[in-house]
């Protein structure tokens, strides 16, 4: 196994790790600033788990940025481009994602203060008693 | 080919008009503006949702699409319509018009109408955007756009506690149940290479699909990206974290906690908008995942995976979730007091309803009795809209007048407000199922669907749901109207002119509908929804998608 898959497996994996930790948090944890940073850190997961898959990894070698630079344009650049650069698409849909997720974010936050100066906590179980 | 405008203007303007709401502000400060500029902009957008429903039905009679930006089909976000789309589309046009209507009833006292209008614009532009949208990314900033504004206008009055830990609740489960679905969009483009609805219906058929069009490797090829990895391991992963987000949506068996509290602690205009068309966004979206995008003859299914089959494990899960959510909603709806969380439960009952008829169309189970099924579950949805509409609006006008939502505490308060009355035992029948009320044919054509798929089972369960769901209806009209009058509100309890007038539009549409149901509208209806479930409509589908760009021959 050559060192470039296995790192792709180790992320992989520890992305996985990632989401579970984050639903725990979502669903576990009492207080409600916890649970917002779990699901900042789901959101962020979902988001490089979508980069990694337009990485095409560990299927093209070293990755390169998605721009032509090359001056001359001949079959040998071309093919050396399209066999090595990452896919825009996914970047573009979590460019998306972010900026959904800040607006969520930002709503949930607020919510928490309300919240929080309507019980006084943000803790779940003690502003159910 | 055509590029059919109407179809792609709908969405933004609304959206443009809801966000020009805070910038209006700045300059008008006078409240019946805002109620106007909601009215207009809803009316307009019922016009184009007209207009798309006649070119789709009558005008082409084939789906239509749109491109944004005139970035042909799998590079840019594309429009595509049929006849289940367009029905749906009708329907929140139709529906989000009354609902304004009432708002400007029922909110005119109320401080900060301006955001209301704003998330309540916004909610419907994302309504009709799912139902538009040809594009599974797309799909998912539209589910996430009607999230953020339910959530804003669950929370809408911000100083109750309940309203807040309503919104929170809400808040939080949607967002990891969307974000749940945006993995699965990740999962679904790793292995397809495409986001687009039409470009992925075509690969997952691929080998099997070039027997009935031979031209089909050829249509998105150009354009579409390849993928990696093992399909029906990706594709089973996809599914299930796309519905969780789903039945989330539609608050179905693992994900319904929510609804009971969300639904009642919202404004009650929004509250018939939310428990009317936004839970049905997420029925719609599994019909489109399930029978558009991973339907019939796909590599998960049994024709090409040979005999064994996990779109029919996905499908009897989904029969099963429905199953549960109908018997918990009516069996937890006989014991709640307050009105509005007794609707709401029945909400999830019927969304349980919705659902066993989605998971009908296993393998070996006959096109008709598939094409019954989306039948009934199209009309199902728009009978228990147009319900669940006018219940909201009438329990509105119970809390108006006597203060609570208790129906305790409301006893005989029925007896003095005799029109809002008649329209609650009506939409009461309606939704149980009594003929010759619209609920009576849908939950007939689901009944029969199950029946002619073998699942007698499930059609018990759909019966007994249906006994024990009597039960929570009647102990609404038992407690309302059955008892004397309430000295303290003799005199006080008054019905408005606008209010009943609302209330009376919508049981003429539900009369209508019984009637039309009886005079052959079953089969008008069926003829255009059924497309969604055949070949035929499946190629059309693509073919309007494909056909909006033309490779030279």
């Amino acid at each position: 196994m050559n060192l470039s898959l296995m790192t792709a497996y180790v992320v992989v994996i520890s992305l996985y790790v990632n989401l579970g930790i984050a639903l725990y948090g979502v669903f576990a944890r009492p207080s409600l600033v916890k649970k917002l940073l779990a699901i900042t850190i789901l959101s962020d997961t979902a988001n490089a788990f979508a980069v990694l898959v337009g990485y095409r990894w560990p299927a093209s070698g070293t990755p390169k940025p998605p721009v032509y630079t090359n001056t001359t344009f001949n079959n040998q650049t071309l093919h050396y481009y399209v066999s090595h650069a990452v896919d825009p698409l996914p970047q573009a849909l979590v460019l998306t994602a972010i900026v959904i997720g800040l607006a969520v974010t930002v709503f949930i936050a607020f919510i928490i203060i309300q919240y929080y100066r309507l019980h006084g906590t943000v803790d779940v179980r003690k502003a159910r008693r | 080919m055509m590029i059919y405008t109407p179809l792609g203007i709908v969405p933004l303007m609304l959206t443009f008009a809801a966000f020009a709401i805070p910038l209006l502000t700045l300059i008008i400060k006078k409240k019946w503006f805002y109620h106007l500029y909601a009215l207009l902009f809803s009316v307009v957008a019922l016009c184009y949702t007209a207009e798309n429903f006649w070119l789709v039905v009558y005008g082409v009679k084939q789906p239509i699409s749109y491109l944004f930006g005139g970035w042909i089909a799998p590079l840019g976000i594309v429009y595509t319509v049929d006849g289940l789309g367009a029905v749906l589309g009708l329907l929140i046009g139709i529906d989000m018009v009354l609902i304004v209507l009432y708002s400007i009833w029922y909110m005119r006292g109320e401080e900060g109408i301006e955001w209301y209008y704003t998330l309540l614009l916004l909610l419907e532009s994302a309504m009709i955007g799912i139902v538009y949208t040809g594009d599974i990314f797309n799909l998912f900033v539209m589910i996430e756009l009607l999230a953020i504004s339910a959530y804003g206008l669950v929370g809408f009055y911000r100083h109750k506690r309940e309203a807040i830990e309503a919104a929170i609740k809400y808040a939080l489960i949607g967002a990891t149940a969307t974000t749940m679905f945006f993995l699965s969009i990740v999962y679904i483009y790793g292995t397809y290479g495409t986001v687009n609805m039409a470009d992925l219906a075509l690969k997952t058929r691929l080998p099997w699909i070039t027997q009935y069009i031979p031209q089909a490797t050829m249509y998105f090829a150009h354009l579409s990206g390849t993928g990696y990895g093992n399909p029906i391991v990706a594709t089973a992963i996809a599914i299930a974290l796309a519905l969780w987000a789903f039945t989330f949506k539609a608050a179905v068996f693992p994900n319904y906690f929510w609804l009971p509290d969300a639904h009642p602690e919202a404004p009650t205009p929004v509250s018939a908008a939310l428990s009317g068309l936004v839970v049905k966004m997420g029925a719609y979206a599994t019909i489109r995942l399930l029978y558009t995008i991973f339907g019939v003859g796909s590599l998960i299914d049994a024709s090409a995976a040979g005999g064994w089959s996990l779109r029919d494990v996905i499908l009897f899960i989904i029969l099963l979730l429905g199953a549960i959510s109908a018997m918990i909603g009516s069996l937890v709806m006989i014991i709640q007091n307050d009105i509005k969380r007794i609707l709401a439960y029945s909400t999830i009952d019927h969304l349980g309803v919705i659902f066993m008829g989605i998971g009908v169309a296993m393998h070996g189970v006959s096109q008709a009795v598939v094409a019954i099924a989306l039948t009934g579950v199209v009309l199902h949805m728009i009978n228990h809209s147009f319900g669940k509409t006018m219940l909201f609006m009438a329990s509105g006008i119970y809390i108006k007048n006597s203060g609570t939502r208790d129906i305790t505490r409301m006893r005989g308060i029925g007896r003095l407000l005799p029109v809002t009355s008649l329209v609650m035992v009506v939409g009461l029948l309606h939704l149980l199922g009594v003929p010759p009320f619209g609920g009576f044919f849908s939950k007939l054509l689901i009944y029969n669907a199950l029946i002619g798929a073998g699942q007698v089972a499930f059609a018990l369960i759909l019966i007994l749901s249906t006994a024990i769901s009597m039960l929570g209806y009647m102990r609404i009209i038992v407690n309302l109207i059955l008892p004397p009058r309430p000295p303290e509100l003799i005199g006080k309890a008054r019905e408005s002119i606008p209010a009943t007038t609302i209330l009376s539009v919508l049981t003429a549409i539900i009369i209508i509908i019984g009637i039309y149901c009886l005079t052959g509208g079953i089969n008008t209806l069926q003829a255009i929804v059924e497309p969604s479930t055949t070949l035929k409509g499946l190629v059309q589908y693509i073919d309007s998608t494909f056909s909006t760009y033309m490779l030279p021959k």
